[in-house]
């Protein structure tokens, strides 16, 4: 018998807060208020969250996976982790939208000249 | 050969005049000046005097403001861009000198570098430190031997102008976009220049900033692009 990484009530706690966040990240795609291709990343990983504080033995299989002699410290590089990658995934996309802007700002710039080219013309024929 | 003067202007409602108006006394180039959401009617001088004005809605910062005008040039079937920064920085009556090697085929690229004679402005001895550092650093990355990386004042014939008007890098552009010309396999060469302090206003890059900015170009020499990446650029035209 494994001795439990949690007391029950601890993990009954950290389901209802995973299950929740995930719950909230569903209801923001319903509402589509976050675009699903961003909310892929957090839907995976809060699930596998999910699944592991459910079911603590997995937990010790990762653990044994990796070598980490105490199961919290895998824990803890895994909720870090998990942190990071969800992290670098917003900033990805931030940059996707930056570059976006800039490329959109510059076709605004162009078509401003472009449109004053043209009523110049107009009033010089006119 | 159509030539095209890009002229950077971010607030130079004051100094923007006798840039124009140099431009325009060599003959030797249209111009436009790109207006990066100015507040202080940089815009209407600039019209004023003939310019084709090119105003961004938001405040792209340097590379995204130049990049502007090499598109405009590329749409609009100019053979070279002239980049000339609005600051009254760089002598327009140089135009001529800066051109030669772009027009008579030589070159594809070509900086005004205020290194190669003696006189006019300088710039600090920590700034120039830092651009001596930058230089030895394109070089280590690239092989390009340029005495003064950060010159905004360059000449860009139809290899080079076809290529910026793809990929032109975002933040303090200079030293990046001289190292994206040599690995696309440009020829790159420097004319000597005099450059003067600027007329009015601060320089976007203060003393502070200056580490800040041999870091950030130190890390875009380093990590530069594999390869241009064509998709999103330069498709549009009116």
């Amino acid at each position: 018998m494994i001795e439990p990484l949690f007391p029950r009530e601890l993990q009954l706690l950290g389901i209802v807060v995973l299950g929740a966040l995930l719950a909230w990240v569903m209801r923001l795609i319903r509402a589509q208020r976050l675009g699903l291709r961003d909310s892929l990343l957090w839907l995976v990983s809060t699930g596998m969250a999910l699944l592991l504080v459910t079911f603590p033995g997995l937990l010790w299989a990762v653990t044994r996976l990796l070598g980490v002699k105490v199961p919290a410290n895998a824990l803890f590089a895994l909720a870090i982790l998990y942190t990071l990658v969800n992290i670098l995934a917003g900033a990805l996309g931030a940059s996707r939208n930056a570059e976006q802007i800039r490329r959109l700002a510059q076709e605004c710039a162009l078509l401003r000249a472009e449109i004053d080219a043209l009523r110049t013309d107009q009033r010089d024929r006119g | 050969m159509r030539v095209l003067a890009v002229v950077p202007a971010y607030n130079e409602a004051k100094a923007l005049r006798p840039v124009i108006e140099g431009l325009y006394r060599t003959g030797a180039c249209d111009v436009c000046v790109v207006d990066d959401a100015s507040t202080d009617g940089t815009a209407d001088v600039a019209r004023r005097l003939g310019a084709v004005v090119l105003r961004s809605p938001v405040n792209l910062g340097i590379g995204g403001a130049v990049q502007t005008g090499y598109l405009w040039a590329h749409h609009h079937g100019y053979d070279v861009a002239v980049q000339v920064d609005g600051d009254g920085q760089h002598d327009p009556a140089a135009l001529p000198a800066l051109l030669a090697p772009v027009l008579a085929g030589t070159a594809d690229l070509a900086i005004g570098s205020r290194f190669l004679e003696a006189g006019g402005y300088r710039s600090t001895a920590l700034r120039r430190s830092g651009i001596r550092y930058l230089s030895w650093f394109l070089r280590l990355r690239t092989g390009a031997r340029v005495t003064d990386p950060t010159s905004g004042f360059r000449a860009a014939g139809p290899r080079a102008l076809a290529l910026f008007a793809r990929l032109y890098p975002s933040d303090y552009p200079e030293p990046e976009s001289i190292a994206v010309a040599v690995r696309a396999g440009l020829r790159v060469v420097e004319v000597p220049v005099r450059m003067a302090a600027r007329a009015h206003g601060v320089s976007s890059i203060d003393a502070a900033r200056t580490a800040y900015y041999l870091a950030k170009v130190s890390l875009a020499l380093l990590l530069l692009p594999r390869r241009a990446r064509g998709a999103s650029g330069g498709a549009a035209t009116p």
